[in-house]
């Protein structure tokens, strides 16, 4: 089955500055992806590209199957898209809105009348669809400008920072829209939020200074799982060999001392059952096992050994 | 056409939904009133040549107004984006903001037609020139529409948008003065582009096709130079 998207090499030169610099990432159909970058590292330009409000200067997108450059209009009816800053009309009511923005994506009569009651049904603003955009809060301007994106049901939807400017508890509510979207609509959301994409997305594509610097499956490390020992006695070569000597083991690193009476040891292996055989091997050679647990390898820690040799271009961007 | 009928709604709907058409629309009428009465006073002559000069000044005074919000609101508020994401043509906002800011401009024209009215009522005007003369303004004003919307289309800056698309006005209107000072054949290069020396004819009474190709060219011209600002992404 083909991806709902691709983006191939994609980049956007403006001027003499390279924004995004051939960018290539795909996401399948179903699948939630993060893009994750810090401000200025080009993600609302990716998303623009993708929605053909951008040209690309070189490189090509497509969505479901259509180049988003040759088949623009025919690309733009598979997806809704939520820019940043959540450019509405505050002069019009919500309902006005919503019937505003499913006619010029060809609802009409019926069907756009049950779709906007539809949305705002799904977005719990039915209560305030009377209201002029400008009287909502942040959070239900947020909801309304997703509504719009969700008429006429396009499989895939652009966010572009959906959580900028809420308070706690409408990021909250907003995580839990967006996972129950994720049930019916493949989605590509952009953060500069390292937790909240790891709440959302199943894989993450991180972005720096308009470059792909890799893209991640979150929580996908069960196959090859880092534990962290903790061995009674100072750290010494016969632990190390010890755990080298199983199979599963693929790197060993002493991580240090604690209390002044064990060594940690950090363990990378593969298998499901690399945890057993390293403490059967351990006993059987007589070390003193206090602790072992599998350390998480988080997306906090991917983005920083991704970043490592680029700080000084992160901190001033 | 849905779609542009959609986008009409909503762009009319802006322009009277705000103060913008109704103070535009008063001091339109307000103006043209004062010199109707005085040139009728005055010259008690039943004719509104005069009425058709003092109007075209008004709109290129008046249309920079009207134009200079339409596309750069939306590109700073970035609903533009919205739009434009939203299965849109480009050639469909274009055509529906020009035709929202020609309803105004017909408000006006439609509710100036008092003055030729009063004539009617009082004496016994020419209506052959005040014909020519409306259809001259109607073209007029188009023209003017036309160009300010791709002004508005390259910033985000309303007062830019209104300052240049003054400066480009005035400039087109008084250009055949600059003609008489240069050498065959520019002088009639400069005076074939002067949106004065092709409304003349029209304000007393006179159609000619060339005068009407000229601001229908000038019409087209301004909208595709609106669509080739806003495809310029």
């Amino acid at each position: 089955m083909l991806p709902m998207l691709v983006a191939d090499r994609l980049s956007k030169r403006y001027g003499a500055r390279l924004a995004v610099d051939e960018v290539s990432f795909a996401v399948e159909a179903g699948e939630v992806m993060g893009l994750l970058g810090p401000n200025g590292s080009g993600k609302t330009t990716v998303l623009r590209l993708l929605t053909g409000y951008l040209h690309p200067s070189s490189g090509t997108a497509r969505i479901a199957g259509f180049d988003v450059v040759e088949a623009g209009l025919a690309v733009r009816r598979y997806v809704g898209y939520v820019p940043e800053d959540v450019p509405l009309y505050s002069h019009m009511r919500v309902d006005e809105f919503l019937v505003f923005m499913g006619r010029l994506k060809g609802l009409v009569g019926r069907p756009l009348r049950d779709e906007v009651a539809s949305v705002c049904h799904r977005l719990h603003l039915s209560d305030v669809r009377s209201t002029a955009i400008g009287k909502l809060s942040r959070g239900y301007r947020q909801r309304v400008a997703i509504a719009q994106a969700l008429l006429n049901n396009p499989p895939l939807l652009l966010l572009d920072e959906p959580t900028n400017g809420l308070d706690p508890r409408q990021i909250i509510e907003m995580r839990d829209l967006i996972r129950a979207l994720a049930a019916t609509h493949t989605i590509l959301v952009t953060s500069h939020i390292l937790s909240e994409i790891e709440k959302i997305a199943h894989r993450v594509a991180i972005l720096l200074d308009g470059r792909l610097r890799g893209v991640h499956t979150l929580g996908g490390h069960a196959a090859e799982p880092r534990l962290r020992l903790t061995i009674r006695g100072l750290p010494q070569a016969g632990v190390q060999a010890c755990l080298r000597t199983v199979p599963e083991v693929t790197d060993v690193t002493v991580v240090g001392v604690v209390n002044g009476e064990c060594a940690e040891y950090l363990v990378q292996g593969h298998g499901v059952h690399v945890a057993e055989s390293l403490v059967a091997t351990l006993v059987a050679h007589g070390f003193g096992v206090r602790e072992i647990r599998p350390e998480r390898a988080d997306l906090e820690t991917l983005f920083l050994q991704l970043t490592r040799t680029e700080a000084p271009a992160c901190a001033s961007s | 056409m849905r779609i542009l009928l959609t986008l009409l709604g909503k762009e009319t709907k802006a322009l009277f939904s705000s103060s913008i058409a109704y103070v535009v629309i008063a001091v339109f009428l307000l103006l043209m009133g004062y010199a109707f009465t005085a040139f009728l006073f005055l010259n008690r002559a039943a004719t509104l040549v005069h009425i058709f000069f003092q109007a075209a000044v008004l709109f290129l005074l008046i249309v920079p107004v009207l134009t200079m919000r339409q596309f750069a609101e939306e590109r700073k508020t970035g609903t533009l984006e919205l739009l434009l994401t939203a299965a849109v043509r480009e050639i469909n906002l274009v055509l529906a903001k020009f035709l929202a800011c020609m309803v105004v401009n017909a408000v006006m024209l439609v509710l100036s037609l008092t003055y030729a009215l009063v004539l009617q009522a009082y004496g016994k005007p020419d209506w052959g020139p005040i014909y020519s003369g409306y259809l001259g303004l109607a073209l007029f004003t188009a023209s003017l529409v036309a160009l300010g919307l791709p002004i508005s289309a390259l910033t985000t800056n309303q007062i830019v948008a209104a300052t240049i698309a003054l400066g480009l006005f005035l400039g087109l209107w008084m250009i055949d003065a600059l003609g008489s000072l240069l050498p065959y054949p520019f002088d009639n290069i400069v005076v074939s582009v002067s949106l004065l020396a092709h409304f003349t004819p029209f304000a007393t009474g006179a159609i000619y096709v060339s005068d009407v190709g000229f601001f229908v060219s000038f019409i087209l011209l301004g909208l595709f130079l609106g669509v080739r600002a806003l495809t310029r992404r």
